[in-house]
């Protein structure tokens, strides 16, 4: 191969057993990502409940795109790029609050939260007139929301939200449609930067729940909650490139086998185990039987966004160059939950996850050794195995997509698959190889 | 806030408590470091945003305030440990299986600035920590910190009831928080 321009079809295999390490490692590759993935695809921005009122920001990215998530005077979502009109200064400098005007610190120009250029303070200084209508931030093209996930695309032909989400609805509103009142998303996410690939993060909560009593021995090996995956456990893929890890409970199991899995805590906190089986009573009026045996454990949306059920938290991987990631990770609960289980299922997050879970720190590290692994260009000739349970996937008549056992590496396969794809696409639509 | 104390043996006695800690922690015996928590311990790292300054405040010092930067409310800090997850955290590094502590990382805590207010029955103490943090091969950060501490006199010396651990990071840009600091 040629190991500086490597092209798509050597570094995915067709059956997507064989991934290439330059996947994680090339700039090269990187800057097709940028182009072909990051800047095609839905991306998760954030969620309603974190810009309620008019004048609500955040601040955010889009791979590497900085941007103001804002709720408008409209009511509507506005999505700007953060960066001014005259010599490019960010204008928005928070992490999130409530605002009337953007005022960017160089030369004061000011912007209205939808983004529009409001005033040039040097304006009645000059004699020419500046076209403010014009000059506003870029917008970002399409905003669209699912289930009160807010998500844009820098491209203004995606298709649309729903159709890229595709059955992978069905998985989403086991959360996000659980509960009357819905969900919350609390405060501002916890960050941190890894010295990691950003498709790592994304990989391991798109199935790979395998690891857990490898890599996490320490607290999870032999434990009822590791009999309870193999024994249940499935790797579903509803659409490719999205991914979901289900245990799908038998027919006619117990409400406490199937509430809501927090599952160390409910186990030894009867509080909590109360509010859960309280909680299931709504599900299955909701979501229907199936669905009301379905305990999620993890997913991911391609191409970098997240959720771990059982510790309450969504994540989004940012990344930043080939070799480190911008890792956010926000803690979510029934909105209606009342305070002193918030309280607990808080502390559920933040023990095993963000930057300082117990269990997070070992994938933190996992995921950059990986990079260090895949940077010997000796092997090169060598690429990744992703190849356990090939072929062994298969539908399943109670809920939809490809399904496999919890170590089946499907949902990998065909996540890099779709990436090969799409860089393919994208390549040929530039008019050409790389 | 009352005035800090100026009785040069509690503040000596209260910096060779801190000496003493740091070497254990550094030594990784992590059992001796525990029997330095009280049963009723909170142990929070919280965040640090970075806030838009709150315009009613302007002219004035308290824009500035530090609290604002904090986790509020019901929002999660970066660690909020009891005293059983802090022996969890501990006694989980003992294991092979432990792979962000094996192999261990080497550390070394540098305790400085401290400040002792009497509080009730015990000291609310400020101090700075300074903590090299090597691991693997190359893989070097530093970590500084404020300690907010509540500590209790007993007969076998201090007792820590309270930690609170203010970070100066807005994105941490170090491989982990989970670390006993
Ligand atoms: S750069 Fe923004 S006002 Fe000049
Ligand atoms: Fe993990």
């Amino acid at each position: 191969m040629n190991l500086l321009h490597p092209q798509p079809a050597q570094l995915v295999s067709d059956d997507g057993c064989y991934i290439s390490r330059r996947v994680f490692t090339s700039r090269h590759v990187y800057d097709w990502e940028k182009r072909y993935i990051l800047g095609r695809s839905w991306l998760f921005l954030t969620h309603d409940s974190q810009i309620p009122n008019p004048g609500d920001f955040v601040t955010t990215y889009m791979g590497e795109t900085p941007v103001i998530v804002a709720r408008g005077s409209d009511g509507k979502v506005h999505v700007s790029i953060n960066s001014c009109s005259h010599r490019g200064l960010p204008v928005c400098r928070a992490d999130r609050g409530n605002a009337k005007r953007f005022i960017c610190p160089y030369h004061n120009w000011s912007y209205t939260v939808e983004g529009q250029l409001h005033t040039v303070p040097q304006e009645k200084k000059v004699q020419q007139p500046v076209d403010k209508a014009r000059l506003g931030l870029k917008a970002v093209p399409r905003v669209e929301s699912y289930g009160g996930l807010i998500f844009g695309c820098l491209d203004a032909g995606v298709e649309p939200l729903e159709s890229f989400l595709g059955d992978m609805r069905w998985y989403l509103d086991c959360m996000f449609d659980r509960y009357p009142k819905g969900i919350e998303v609390i405060g501002s996410p916890h960050k941190w930067l890894i010295n990691a690939n950003w498709k790592l993060p994304v990989e391991n909560q798109l199935g790979d729940v395998g690891h857990g009593p490898y890599l996490h021995g320490s607290l999870l090996k032999d434990t009822p909650q590791v009999a309870d995956l193999e024994a249940y456990g499935m790797n579903v893929v509803p659409k490719a490139g999205h991914g979901v890890s289900v245990r799908l409970m038998p027919k006619g199991a117990s409400a406490e086998q199937c509430m809501w899995g927090t599952d160390g805590l409910a186990s030894f906190d009867p509080e909590v185990k109360a509010y859960l089986l309280e909680s299931h009573k709504a599900v299955e009026s909701r979501l229907g039987e199936v669905r009301s045996r379905l305990r999620p454990l993890c997913f991911s949306i391609y191409p970098n966004f997240s959720f771990l059920w059982p510790n309450n938290t969504i994540r989004i991987s940012h990344p930043r160059g080939p070799g480190q990631v911008e890792y956010w990770s926000w803690w979510v609960v029934e909105k209606d939950a009342p305070d002193h289980i918030k309280k607990k299922l808080q502390q559920n997050y933040t023990f095993f996850f963000g930057p300082g879970g117990v269990l997070e720190q070992e994938d933190s590290e996992a995921w950059s050794q990986q990079f260090i692994g895949s940077n010997i260009d000796y092997v090169d000739d060598a690429p990744l195995y992703y190849g356990l349970g090939m072929g062994e996937e298969v539908d399943h008549e109670e809920i939809p997509g490809r399904t496999g056992s919890c170590f089946n590496e499907h949902y990998a396969r065909d996540f890099y698959k779709r990436w090969r794809q799409e860089i393919e696409d994208g390549l040929k639509g530039d008019g050409g190889a790389a | 806030m009352s005035t800090p104390s100026s009785d040069l043996a509690l503040l000596s006695a209260i910096e060779q408590f801190y000496y003493r800690e740091a070497r254990w922690l550094d030594d990784r015996q992590y059992q001796q470091w525990m029997a330095l928590l009280a049963q009723d311990i909170r142990y929070t790292v919280p965040v640090r945003h970075t806030p838009m300054l709150d315009p009613k405040l302007r002219e004035t010092e308290s824009v500035l305030n530090v609290g604002q930067e904090l986790n509020q409310g019901i929002e999660a800090p970066l660690r909020d440990d009891s005293y059983l997850t802090l022996m969890i955290r501990a006694t989980r590094s003992f294991k092979l299986s432990a792979w962000a502590d094996n192999p261990p990382a080497r550390t070394r805590r540098f305790v400085s600035n401290v400040e002792v207010y009497e509080e009730g029955d015990g000291y609310r103490v400020y101090s700075n920590t300074l903590m090299s943090f090597s691991r693997h091969g190359h893989d070097n950060h530093l970590y500084p910190y404020q300690r907010q501490d509540r500590l209790q006199k007993t007969d076998n010396g201090f007792m820590i009831h309270e930690r609170h651990v203010l970070l100066d990071w807005n994105v941490v840009t170090a491989p982990s928080v989970a670390l006993l600091f």
